[in-house]
């Protein structure tokens, strides 16, 4: 086809007329795209996937004994004391539920905006989002001196005729992070039910056949099927996209509520939103350098969508170094004393260390994406992305244990730090985290297959490839599907 | 076991038809069981119950009644009536309080105390306001004492040592009875050393007994032997003992390294005399000054007006250069020559106060100064007519049995040398640990060594036999007070060992093995004092009042004061140079209650370090030794810990550095009462022993450092409850505390306190900022507290108080280097000025319970709220441990329960919790509750009494109970004529970080120095 060779000969000969650089490489049938994704189910496993799987399930072994003692012995194990009651765990819990947003922001709002680079890593975002936020319940749920009464956090009728305490933050908390689980379990799903289908139909195992059956829910293909699943999934991403804004909002009320100085303040919200779009793009883009390299998805990961990600991080880690600047500048300007000293103390007090580690990865590192080359290297993005990671962690670190160890009395004050026990459950929770990836890049299609096809030049024959509607979109599946037919 | 509960009360008439389980007939009378028939049907549960080693609560309970029919139907034992307090219920109430008075006399002074029992075990120790030398305050010591009842690890058999295990009590009385009788034999004589007290009836027992039993004789030996005040007594007053003046009626007060209010056996009596005078009003801006100089930070150095730092060497020159200024005898003219020229600056300074009340100024000297001090402050203090009846120092008030000690120690040490001692028998002592060398390396020179003391201690571990001596809570006995006052030590509890009685009855038993003739017709020391007091007054009543006040006649008006005998009394030459000072810690003193985990655990209220001694410094003195870089806060902090290695001519200890503001250069200061080496887990090994570097002789006072250099061991970390943190955070003074001057209290300039809102109208105190939500209205009661922090001088004794009362666990010295301390009333010490020479200021902290509490609407589960009264009341079993509460708190005064802190308990320990109050398990939040469980007995006690409200001064809590300076209030706010109410009308009062809009219910008065000039022009800069 003639946009085909177009598109070849656009990647070859740069002084060609500007076109945009193709989403996908290498000019796959549909036919390639199914049997690639497939063989990635339907392979062997092999002896390094399972050395991983081990050595990630070893970490998560860990994070479980850890979590066993810390229930059986109480909280105590950890480094917490008297004025510093939140610590590792609650910056674990922001850490992971910030992780999860990048998954639904390109799921959601890219999808709503139409970005069409998205498609390639949509599918592992939305995976990860996932597992982030099954490791940040794991968190908030072992971190109460009694977690073994976690459900009374949920308002439901009871025997005590207590009702839960609608003011608190944390309430608000357990109904953002649970909505934020279902809508995004459900959004992920949904997404998943045509290409599960599809592995259904190419997997030739019969167990794994019965199972892809299952989960595609009867699938066929067919116009109406697609009519419906069109819909429900603009739905789903409409649903989705407020909580991108809400869910982290509701996170920093948890210490923005609060009338301690550095957490009582209204920059708090677009902050945390900002900052978890950040960390998630940041876990993403560590996570797709890897998957990319190992399960050999070049061809659809490329380095265009690395460039696009990248961009995003430098303008996130932007607005995260603009609410630093003007978290220093209100403690000045408002010149409310207590809030003026913790500022100064963040900076240049006991945990100043943590303060600037945050500083230099979060707001130097990125600033390296400037330049296009830079961007497109990926040694120099997989650097930047771990130490965007390691920076936004410290980032809620720095806002926790700085605000608490000295607050208002001096005589109160202290200082925490954590023990081998709580660094065991963090580490845990990258063990589940990552065992659930790798379980997940093993046995579900890590690339959105359907909408692969649809972006991929053929699926629109009546127009150029960079245009598309949902009409067409639809078109394409269907005709994927007939071809197998 | 068997527990044998022979003191119980005297209703036997009131045949009352109370509870009929088990524990209620604890409370019925002998006779009325003697008769009851049910007695004889229990004895087979009591032997099953009897052969269970392990006591549990109800196990406890049942034995006591069990073992008191036993008692009845046997007809063993005498019967011995208590007599509960007037004010108290005078019958028996199932799961009611009964107070019983007793007196509390650790050492030999005596204060009178109140004792709360429920179901038959005391759970609480109160003062008596009737006895006149505590007004019903009590101190940290005598408070703590009770955990001490009940702790496992005290002595429970006899034993016999040298290849012998347990032995009968029989056994080991008739051995000490034998050797005694060996040494009459021999022509050798048989000691007892006994711990100085204030008992009549115990002096006049032994009296009986020396006299009965030639070779007997007793000679008195405290741990702490400072003779230097006694000497000077006896030879310029003629009163060989100490006399305690009465600061209550000093204008201005000199402590010349005295320390009144904190390490002193007497500074609960100082403490509620001092305070009395420290919180001025703007009606009546008076208030008294007192001048500290001293070589170490003493507490009342912490709590003086104007401080002068002096090496030990200068102490003797300043006393003189006060004497040459204010009586001019010439006592201290030998030594006047030393003084300094900033001594004599400042020694004409304090004079030039004293002068300014003559007749109402003291100078105090601390008792360890030599003899030869003591008599120039006796006569700069008689030059100011201050010495007389009636007077500050009446002659009169004298600590019984507090005269000179070091002779008759003196001439045991050369009995024992010279071998004419036969048997040692050391009764409530602890040479082994308090004693020089010279007297433990003697006192194994007698053949038989006996003790009888509450723990297998250090002496016992070098006697060969030792029984069990009595706690003061089981044994009878009586006490004399400073002022004259006597009252009888009721018990409240049988002995908790083996049936053996107390301490006296055990050294009658030993006297009636020698002599058959002696106190055979005394059953016991209880008919012993009975029969004593029959002279002194009617039993009962004193049983019912607890004090018997003393009789004029006993008052001897004439006070002449023997000037030139002082010439002949000995002073101490202390060299400049590196020094090293012994003094009683301010929270075990001499270590008596050393394995008492209260104790241990409060935080010193100087250093507020817990669980150990150290080795106290100046920063000017740790710089030159080199243990610190530069005398920046930070550096000074990341110092403390470092091991030194201190000698003086006495031994050698390696402790931890602890760098404290204040002190004089060139001296270490070192706490006594740690680093037991036996007699209970919960001591050993905390701290070390202070005794080791202590003088012969003279236990607290001043020795010339041999050595002292950093140590090569590593550096420790210090389980201290405050961080060096100081209110000026390099941003301004943080307007947290607030202190003013008595000028500024004369001028109604309380402008600096900062109580209002810039919108503030005239009468604008308290303004509140708009709110969307309509405030609650309290119909009822409004509970809330005052606290003066002028009168606070920072004892402690409201931690102490609130421990026992509200069950808070003790949480052991690595939860504390976590910080993660329990206390509910914590004392924020925050240090002003220089390093050098700080001021310092207390304030004590706990729930504010916020009227906009921020900890209620973060806590998901609503387990903390408000009550309609104004309590923010905390929901223990609601509470699922998010800890939300406790970081959003700003006094942080909430404590959580990291670990399960109440589970290790062993018996009988679980007894000394207060049943009115859920003792709380882990993952929980807690922390003050206004003492809630007092709150709802005061109401229920006036719904009886068919009123609605509780009128006001009959609820009372804890840390105000204890509050030896009166300066806690508490009440109904509502009641405009409440004390409470009143007190917050104080212009002083200011309510800590009120700009948050959280309202606290808390006022705190602020402190009042009483200085020159005005607090207006440097404070509450940072205030809006």
């Amino acid at each position: 086809m003639a946009s085909q060779e177009h598109a070849l000969h656009t990647a070859m000969d740069p002084n060609e007329e500007p076109v945009r650089e193709p989403l996908i490489l290498g000019n796959p049938t549909f036919r390639d795209v199914t049997a690639r994704i497939g063989s990635i189910v339907e392979g062997k496993l092999q002896p390094k996937y399972l050395m991983t799987l081990g050595l990630t399930l070893t970490m998560a072994g860990l994070g479980m004994f850890a979590l066993f003692y810390t229930i059986t012995t109480g909280i105590g194990t950890w480094g917490l004391n008297n004025p510093v009651g939140w610590g590792w765990d609650i910056t674990n819990f922001v850490f992971w539920i910030g992780i999860g947003h990048a998954g639904t922001l390109i799921s959601a709002i890219l999808f709503l905006f139409r970005q069409k680079w998205r498609t390639a890593i949509n599918r592992s975002a939305e995976a990860m989002t996932l597992f982030a936020v099954i490791c940040a319940l794991t968190m908030v749920l072992s971190h109460t001196g009694r977690p073994w009464l976690f459900y009374w956090l949920l308002p439901y009728p009871n025997q005590m005729n207590m009702w839960v305490n609608f003011r608190s933050p944390l309430m608000w908390d357990v109904f953002a992070v649970n909505t934020y689980f279902t809508v995004s379990l459900l959004f992920w799903f949904v997404g998943l039910i045509p290409d599960l289908a599809t592995l259904r139909n190419y997997v030739k195992g019969t167990i794994a056949k019965k199972v892809y059956a299952f989960f595609s829910l009867g699938w066929t293909g067919s116009t109406r099927h697609w009519h419906t699943y069109e819909i429900a999934y603009m739905i789903l991403a409409g649903i989705s996209t407020p909580l991108v804004l809400s869910v982290h909002s509701v996170v920093s009320f948890d210490f923005t509520v609060g009338i301690l100085p550095g957490w009582h303040t209204t920059i708090f919200p677009p902050y945390f939103v900002a900052g978890a779009i950040f960390s998630g793009f940041a876990m993403v883009m560590t996570l797709l350098v890897i998957a990319r390299e190992v399960l050999d998805l070049k061809q659809f990961i490329t380095l265009k969508h690395m460039d696009n990600m990248n961009k995003i991080m430098l303008a996130t880690g932007m607005m995260v170094g603009y609410a630093y600047a003007m978290e220093m500048f209100i403690a000045w300007y408002s010149g409310n004393a207590w809030e003026r000293w913790i500022f100064i103390n963040r900076a240049m007090g006991d945990y100043a260390w943590a303060y600037w580690t945050m500083v230099t990865c979060n707001v130097v590192s990125p600033q390296i994406f400037w330049f296009k080359k830079m961007r497109r290297s990926i040694p120099v993005m997989f650097v930047i992305s771990i130490f965007v990671n390691i920076g936004m962690w410290f980032e809620r670190f720095t806002i926790i244990a700085t605000t608490l160890h000295h607050d208002f009395l001096p005589a109160s004050w202290g200082y925490y730090t954590p023990t081998w026990v709580e660094i065991s459950i963090f580490i845990g929770t990258f063990g589940v985290f990552l065992s659930l990836f790798l379980l997940f890049a093993r046995f579900v299609p890590v690339i959105a297959i359907a909408e692969v096809k649809a972006i991929m030049p053929g699926a629109q024959p009546k127009h150029h490839h960079d245009h598309g509607n949902g009409h067409d979109h639809a078109h394409a599946h269907a005709s994927v599907e007939g071809q197998k037919a | 076991m068997s527990l044998l509960m022979d003191v119980i009360t005297n209703h036997s008439n009131d045949n009352s038809t109370q509870g009929k389980s088990m524990s209620d007939r604890t409370w019925q009378s002998l006779d009325h069981l003697a008769g009851d028939t049910l007695v004889k049907g229990e004895f087979d549960g009591i032997k099953e119950a009897l052969t269970d080693s392990k006591v549990s609560r109800r196990g406890f309970m049942t034995i006591m009644s069990a073992s008191m029919a036993l008692t009845a139907a046997a007809c063993r034992r005498p019967i011995q009536h208590l007599v509960p307090s007037t004010k108290s219920h005078q019958t028996a109430i199932p799961g009611m309080p009964i107070d019983y008075t007793s007196v509390y006399t650790q050492r030999n002074v005596a204060y009178g105390a109140l004792v709360t029992s429920r179901e038959g075990r005391p759970v609480r120790v109160k003062g008596n306001d009737k006895h006149g030398v505590n007004i019903g305050r009590a101190s940290v010591e005598m408070q703590a004492s009770l955990l001490s009842l009940y702790d496992p690890e005290r002595l429970r058999r006899p034993r016999v040592r040298r290849g012998g295990g347990s032995t009968s009590y029989d056994n080991a009385v008739g051995k000490i009875a034998a050797a005694i009788t060996d040494a009459q034999a021999a022509g050798k004589k048989a000691v007892a050393v006994i711990n100085e007290h204030a008992s009549p009836s115990y002096a006049q027992l032994l009296a009986d007994m020396s006299a009965a039993i030639p070779a007997f004789s007793t000679v008195m030996m405290p741990a702490i032997i400072a003779d230097g005040a006694a000497a000077a007594n006896r030879a310029m007053l003629g009163v060989d003992a100490e006399i305690a003046p009465d600061l209550s009626k000093a204008k201005v007060v000199v402590c010349v390294d005295a320390d009144p209010l904190g390490a002193d056996k007497l500074s609960l009596y100082h403490t509620t005399r001092f305070s009395q005078m420290r919180s001025p009003s703007s009606g009546a801006p008076s208030m008294s000054t007192l001048i500290v100089a001293e070589a170490q930070y003493s507490l009342t150095g912490a709590n003086s007006d104007v401080r002068h730092r002096l090496h030990p060497s200068q102490v003797e020159p300043y006393l003189a250069v006060l004497e040459a200024e204010i009586a001019g005898s010439g006592l201290g003219s030998d030594v006047m020559e030393q003084a300094s020229a900033e001594t004599q600056k400042n020694a004409k300074a304090a004079a030039a106060a004293l002068k300014t009340a003559q007749g109402s100024a003291v100078v105090m000297t601390g008792r360890h100064l030599s003899a030869r001090a003591n008599g120039m402050a006796i006569a700069i203090n008689n030059a100011l007519g201050a010495i007389g009846a009636g007077k500050i120092i009446d002659p009169t008030h004298v600590i019984p049995n507090s005269g000179v000690r070091g002779e008759a120690i003196a001439q045991l040490v050369a009995d024992l040398e010279a071998d004419r001692v036969h048997a040692l028998i050391f009764v409530d002592t602890n040479p082994e640990y308090t004693a020089d060398r010279a007297f433990r390396s003697a006192m194994i020179k007698a053949p038989v060594r006996a003790a009888v003391n509450l723990y297998a201690d250090e002496t016992a571990l070098v006697c060969d036999i030792d029984i069990p001596g009595s706690h003061w809570l089981e044994s009878w006995g009586d006490a004399v007070a400073i002022d004259g006052t006597m009252s009888v030590q009721q018990p409240l509890i049988a002995p908790l060992n083996d049936g053996i009685g107390s301490t006296q009855d055990t050294l009658m038993n030993i006297g009636r093995k020698v002599d058959a003739a002696l106190f055979a017709d005394t059953a016991s020391y209880y008919d012993y004092v009975v029969a004593r007091w029959s002279s002194i007054g009617d039993w009962r009543t004193v049983l019912l009042d607890g004090a018997v006040a003393p009789t004029a006649t006993e008052t001897n008006s004439s006070a002449s004061v023997n000037t030139s005998a002082g010439m002949a009394l000995k002073g101490a030459k202390v060299e400049s140079g590196m020094t090293v000072m012994t003094v009683p810690s301010l929270t075990l003193y001499d270590g008596y209650y050393g394995n008492n985990a209260w104790l241990l655990e409060l935080s010193d209220p100087v250093t507020k370090v817990t669980w150990e001694n150290l080795a106290m410094m100046s920063p000017a003195t740790a710089e030159k030794m080199g243990l610190v870089g530069s005398r920046e806060p930070k550096a000074l902090a990341r110092a403390n810990g470092k091991i030194v290695s201190v000698s003086t001519s006495t031994g050698t200890l390696d402790l931890p550095l602890w760098i404290q503001p204040g002190m004089a250069d060139d001296t270490i200061a070192v706490s006594l009462g740690f680093g037991h080496q036996a007699g209970g887990e919960v001591a050993m090994g905390k701290g070390e022993s202070g005794y080791v570097l202590a003088g012969a002789m003279q236990t607290i006072g001043y020795q010339k450092a041999k050595n002292v250099a950093p140590s090569d061991k590593p550096q420790v970390r210090i389980a201290s409850t405050q961080d060096h943190h100081t209110l000026d955070d390099g941003n301004g003074e943080r307007p947290v505390v607030k202190e003013l001057t008595i000028g500024d209290v004369a001028q109604n300039e309380y402008s600096t306190l900062g109580e209002h809102f810039p919108d503030a109208g005239k009468d604008g105190k308290y303004l509140q900022p708009l709110s969307i939500v309509q405030d609650y209205e309290y119909k009822g009661h409004r509970w809330g507290m005052v606290i003066d922090l002028s009168s606070c001088t920072g004892c402690s004794s409201c931690i102490i108080a609130c421990q026992n009362e509200n069950n808070i666990p003790v949480v052991g010295k690595k939860q504390v280097l976590t910080g993660r301390e329990m206390a509910w009333i914590r004392l924020d010490r925050y240090y002003r000025g220089s390093m050098e020479d700080p001021t310092t200021i207390v304030e004590p902290m706990l729930c504010q319970h916020c009227e906009n509490a921020p900890c209620e609407n973060v806590c998901p589960v609503a387990a903390t709220s408000h009550s309609p009264e104004g309590l923010n009341e905390m929901t223990y079993n609601r509470c699922v441990g998010t800890r939300y509460c406790l970081n959003n708190c700003p006094y942080k005064v909430r404590r959580f329960n990291f670990l399960a802190y109440n589970n290790d308990y062993s018996a009988p320990m679980e007894l000394v919790f207060n049943p009115d109050v859920t003792v709380r398990s882990r993952g929980v939040m807690e922390k003050c509750t206004f003492c809630v469980q007092r709150l709802h007995h005061a109401k229920w006690q006036a719904h009886d009494a068919g009123r609605d409200r509780v009128m006001d001064g009959e609820v009372v809590t804890a840390c105000q109970e204890a509050c030896p300076a009166g300066a806690i209030l508490f009440g109904d706010t509502n009641d405009p004529n409440s004390a409470v109410s009143k007190a917050r009308q104080n212009e002083r009062g200011f309510r800590v970080l009120s700009d948050l809009n959280v309202r606290p219910q808390v006022t705190y008065l602020a402190k009042v120095r009483n200085v020159e000039g005005s607090s207006a022009p440097h404070a509450g800069a940072e205030h809006h």
